[in-house]
């Protein structure tokens, strides 16, 4: 009889524990990025026709598939853009380390195609991370990019040899449905996006 | 024992005092350190240049510009964000004052260094005041 009454005790508590522990997390919210703003609702990029790094016509289907981290930015830029590339890549290098795949591609859009040939960008962006993109072209088409996702750039310098390009430090997620999903702005750190983009994409 | 504990105190006396009476090295008014200097991607023309810069005088110091033997041309350039928009501001002047550390680092204060000669391993820093060269660094090109 003893025995008997231990056991329901003992099964009573342990449905109890089981309830609450069940209740808390229901209770709990998801866990939610640190950094990154997501939109409140995905957008749709706009039709354009620019050039990778091979030299071959590329069109917004080229973000489809894949995670992209998108950074606005050119090659003769001393400081903030290899420093940004390099944070991209170092974030990348740590989540497949970390066996979080698929891994984030790495993007640079050139926001000074008159020295950023194919070749150029493709060199340059061959030293961050695996299989990064690096995209330029003619001006209007950039500028029908730049303008739907609110990038802003603009030339300036003592002439039209040794000029700098002013432009937007932020850098942008587009989704596998190749759709504006999340925006990081600076300062950028490896940790920020190693914690927030598994978080993100398994929101998705 | 006595004697023993007497000649130990005795000793650290006569080195406590060697100590006090030792000349101090002289600091330089300026000097350099955590030196960087990295080859942002092999074959492109821009290389950037990092470092810490400490005015040690009782005057303030002002640098005009930075030379280099090794690059076509160097220009002190601060990097300013605003809105998100990343700006490429040239630094006319460098004004340290009295006992102030001022850091080049990544995203703020650097060297652009541009166009270097072929295959070098290490890089010089002169920095000026006008015509008057106040300090020389070398150190390695990494990346």
């Amino acid at each position: 009889m003893n025995f008997r009454k231990a056991f329901i005790v003992l099964a009573s508590l342990a449905a109890i524990t089981a309830g609450a522990w069940f209740s808390f997390q229901l209770a709990s919210p998801p866990p939610a990025p640190g950094t990154a703003t997501v939109l409140p609702a995905t957008s749709e990029l706009p039709e354009f026709s620019l050039l990778d790094q091979s030299g071959q016509m590329i069109g917004r289907d080229v973000f489809e598939g894949q995670c992209d981290l998108l950074f606005f930015g050119f090659t003769h830029c001393p400081d903030i853009c290899p420093t940004t590339l390099q944070v991209l890549a170092d974030a990348q290098q740590q989540l497949a380390n970390a066996g979080r795949e698929p891994l984030p591609r790495i993007v640079l859009v050139s926001v000074d195609p008159e020295r950023d040939t194919p070749d150029v960008i493709g060199h340059y962006v061959g030293h961050f991370g695996i299989d990064s993109l690096g995209i330029t072209g003619p001006m209007e088409e950039l500028r029908k990019l730049t303008n739907s996702l609110g990038i802003f750039f603009e030339k300036s310098g003592p002439d039209e040899e040794n000029y700098s390009v002013a432009h937007s430090a932020v850098v942008l997620l587009i989704d596998p449905d190749g759709r504006f999903h999340s925006l990081f702005g600076t300062p950028h750190k490896a940790e920020n996006f190693v914690h927030d983009l598994p978080i993100i994409m398994s929101a998705r | 024992m006595k004697q023993l504990t007497l000649a130990v105190l005795s000793a650290l006396l006569v080195l406590a005092c060697s100590e006090a009476r030792a000349p101090q090295t002289a600091r330089a008014p300026l000097t350099v350190s955590d030196v960087v200097v990295t080859r942002s991607v092999p074959g492109m023309p821009m290389n950037a240049g990092y470092f810490k810069l400490t005015n040690n005088s009782g005057q303030a110091i002002s640098i005009s510009h930075v030379t280099s033997p090794q690059f076509a041309s160097v220009q002190m350039h601060e990097t300013i964000i605003k809105d998100e928009v990343a700006r490429m501001v040239p630094i006319e002047m460098l004004n340290l004052q009295p006992g102030e550390t001022v850091s080049f680092e990544p995203g703020g204060k650097h060297l652009m260094l541009m166009r270097p000669a072929d295959d070098i391993d290490s890089v010089t820093l002169n920095f000026f005041a006008g015509a008057s060269q106040l300090l020389s660094v070398s150190t390695v090109f990494n990346r």
